[in-house]
């Protein structure tokens, strides 16, 4: 009895350890998931940006980044400074590139409303408004250079 | 006697429009005061209206954090400090509904966080 309870408790440690383990994603995962989002889970392809285009409307998209979405993404949107940011599975993917500016205005704000699932990405709703979530939109769509903006805050100089 | 009666007239009338008329005029340009307490996640009162062309004065109190309140359309942005108070006169030129938002990140509630504006005629 007491053997079969040691098998058992080694079997859910060697599970634990080898199953959890977050391996990146290799090419054809990474295709199937990309495509999959950008055509079946994210929502919202359709809605648009009732923000107009402005210097003003990006500086505030800037700010509401500020907030928290620096944590993960750095200032520049593009992971600068993020400690964490090379051992995340699936990655953060830097918002400057092309899977994510692919993305149309509206799915952009769908993924800030509702997060992506199971990737780390969280929802904002609630947490910002509306107004701040479509001007981060703005923002993303003109990123500044990747490493112009330094580190976060919270991660010192 | 017909000068004296006009410069009496003329008397009488100017101490009637000081006496009657100015205190009128100042009520109707003294701009309201509107007391706003914001608070995490919302403001007291939660919906105000007021009159177009009626100047008026917001003062926003904060009860705790740093809180802000901004009605984009009506190009009004105000931000107080923790248990400040800050205020800001303005005059509303345009009727509808209106939706102000704590424009100063204050937690997990910020973007529910509003403040509704009917300016009426």
């Amino acid at each position: 009895m007491m053997r079969h309870a040691i098998v058992m408790m080694s079997a859910a440690a060697l599970v634990a350890v080898t199953g959890c383990k977050a391996n990146p994603p290799g090419r054809v995962e990474t295709a199937v998931v990309t495509y999959a989002k950008h055509h079946v889970f994210i929502g919202g392809r359709n809605q648009k940006n009732p923000l107009p285009d402005t210097p003003e409307n990006r500086a505030d998209g800037k700010e509401a980044f500020s907030y928290y979405c620096v944590a993960c993404h750095g200032m520049d949107g593009q992971k600068t400074g993020v400690p964490f940011a090379g051992h995340m599975s699936p990655p953060i993917p830097s918002l400057a590139s092309r899977e994510v500016q692919s993305y149309t205005d509206g799915q952009l704000k769908w993924i800030l409303d509702y997060g992506v699932w199971p990737s780390g990405m969280p929802g904002s709703k609630g947490t910002l408004s509306d107004d701040e979530l479509w001007s981060i939109v703005l923002f993303l769509r003109h990123l500044p250079p990747a490493g112009s903006q330094g580190t976060p805050q919270m991660y010192g100089q | 006697m017909k000068k004296l009666f006009l410069l009496l007239l003329f008397s009488v009338t100017a101490l009637g429009a000081a006496t009657c008329f100015t205190p009128a005029l100042a009520a109707q340009t003294t701009p309201r005061r509107i007391v706003i307490e914001a608070k995490r996640f919302s403001y007291d009162p939660g919906e105000i209206t007021l009159k177009k062309g009626e100047p008026v004065i917001l003062v926003l109190k904060s009860r705790d954090v740093a809180h802000g309140l901004r009605f984009r359309d009506l190009n009004v942005d105000m931000k107080v400090k923790a248990g400040g108070t800050e205020e800001v006169e303005f005059t509303p030129m345009q009727t509808g509904d209106f939706v102000g938002h704590c424009s100063v990140f204050c937690g997990s509630g910020h973007g529910s966080m509003m403040l509704k504006l009917h300016v009426v005629n």
